[in-house]
């Protein structure tokens, strides 16, 4: 009568979404520090639930970024392809969600 | 006849008026990680959550049916529900979400609703009004799956984000790159919960309507009934919410953006997935099981468990609290007009009397940073000894 492998699908629908989501959004950003593009995006606004970076500490995390490709071993070759990579793990990822999002419409069935 | 026009007309009022409390309740579920990491304003962020709850609130009408054609036993073989006692219900459901509200607990507005329901269906109907296996297998059993459920996908993601950024050279992780993804994660919270929570107003208007027998048992929410729930929840979202922003934010756990990334894209899945299956679950719990699962996924992060209990008695207490209001007043309403007229009173007069008493100490988001800081001092946090003096300093 309690349908419990709808729960079971739940979960493991719920689980196989999330962890391509944030897996491949997590290798992406590998990839882009791979090629030596370490994404820094500060804070819209500062709250202190967050560890608070100032002027000074922003732009020292900037030269450390600079710092980290310059020393950067791989070859301009092998960069470019982390980096497409990452793109197309950016893609795919978005894909997902829309896939998701698109299965969930009735209006689309 | 026509007390009965009337009373599907306050019925519609207060169920609108509920989905506007919801709203207002359930912004902290979306936006309250994406404000604490900054990856957006808080103004910002409560204008998107308001427009992607309408949105959402249009896609999918699975969870509106679950509770319009199940939970109460209405059509032929079962017993007549009357409006009366959905409007006593809603009286139930609406009096607990403002109460936890100015009280600042992330309750569940779906179970204020339900116990209500349940509540005044017990005592203007009798014990054998309420399907009590649909009640288990769509209501209770998800409510507590549910949040363990997003809570151990948090956990696994938000170990899988750091596992795949863990550089050992100590040069830049790009982690604040999550920050960026946040927007889209907690975007998709906002829209997973308008397929779930508008859904349950537009079920309870419908089912009114099949009650009053203005509508075919068995057949959807028609199109005026979502727009205006769709209408009301995005309003609701927009205007509140910053209350609880403060103690989910930074009362349960501190949020780093590669965590927040996690636990939204866990949140949303999981709000998903169910609301394709027509399972009512609580969107707050949920988003709670969320953050806690991401927090112990964290290395060094510590969850306060105070404050998390605090919260699970928050939950425990709705479905009994509202019950218990929605029977007084199904009681009343037993009475007759009279009846109707003194809960209508009564619930009208406690709906004002808790907004007059929250504006004495007002939060909004120019003061809502200021409570997040000087709560945020509490918040305990084990880092390794080289992070602390960094932090100190």
């Amino acid at each position: 009568m309690i349908d419990w492998m709808a729960f079971l699908i739940v979960f493991i629908a719920a689980l196989i979404a999330a962890a391509a989501v944030v897996g491949l959004y997590a290798l992406g950003l590998r990839l882009l520090v791979t090629a030596g593009r370490a994404p820094l995006v500060a804070p819209a606004e500062f709250t202190d639930a967050i560890t608070v970076m100032s002027e000074k500490k922003r732009l020292r995390e900037e030269k450390r970024v600079e710092k980290a490709v310059r020393k950067n071993p791989l070859t301009p070759a092998q960069r470019m392809i982390a980096r497409i990579g990452a793109y197309a793990c950016f893609v795919v990822c978005g894909g997902a969600v829309v896939y998701g999002i698109y299965l969930i419409i009735p209006l689309f069935h | 006849m026509e007390i009965t026009s009337l009373v599907v007309i306050l019925v519609i009022a207060f169920a609108l008026f509920f989905d506007f409390t919801n709203g207002f309740h359930d912004t902290a579920n979306a936006m309250a990680t994406p404000i604490a990491t900054g990856a957006m304003k808080p103004k910002v962020a409560v204008g998107v959550a308001a427009i992607l709850n309408l949105i959402g609130a249009f896609l999918s009408t699975e969870v509106a049916r679950t509770i319009s054609g199940g939970i109460i036993r209405e059509g032929d073989e079962g017993v007549l529900i009357t409006p009366a006692l959905i409007f006593a219900g809603l009286l139930g459901a609406i009096v607990w979400n403002m109460l936890t509200w100015l009280l600042g607990l992330p309750s569940s507005s779906s179970h204020a609703l339900f116990g209500g329901l349940i509540g005044a269906a017990l005592v203007g109907v009798g014990i054998h009004s309420v399907d009590f296996s649909v009640m288990l297998s769509k209501v209770i059993l998800p409510a507590l799956v549910a949040p363990v459920t997003a809570g151990v996908i948090a956990f696994i993601t938000t170990r899988m984000a750091y596992a795949l950024t863990r550089r050992y050279d100590k040069k830049a992780d790009g982690r604040s790159g999550f920050r960026f993804g946040q927007i889209f994660t907690s975007s998709l919270v906002a829209l997973s919960h308008g397929t779930n929570d508008a859904q349950k107003t537009m079920g309870i208007i419908t089912l009114t309507l099949i009650a009053v027998g203005s509508q075919d048992i068995g057949t959807g929410p028609q199109f005026w009934v979502i727009l205006v729930c769709a209408l009301a929840i995005a309003l609701g979202t927009y205007i509140g919410g910053w209350r609880i922003i403060k103690t989910l934010g930074t009362g349960l756990t501190e949020v780093k953006p590669a965590q927040g990334f996690a636990a939204e894209a866990s949140t949303a899945a999981t709000i998903l997935a169910s609301s394709h299956l027509g399972f009512a679950l609580s969107t707050t719990q949920v988003a709670s099981g969320s953050v806690i699962g991401s927090g112990l996924g964290r290395r060094g992060s510590k969850v306060r468990w105070g404050t998390a209990g605090r919260i699970a008695v928050g939950w425990l207490m709705t479905l009994p609290s509202a019950a218990i209001v929605g029977a007084a007043a199904a009681f009343l309403a037993g009475i007759g007009p009279l009846g109707l007229l003194i809960d209508t009173i009564v619930g009208v007069a406690v709906i004002l009397g808790i907004y007059l008493w929250s504006r004495r100490d007002k939060v909004d988001h120019s003061n809502a940073v200021a409570d997040v800081a000087a709560s945020g001092g509490a918040v305990k946090i084990t880092k390794p000894r080289r992070k602390k003096k960094k932090a100190k300093s």
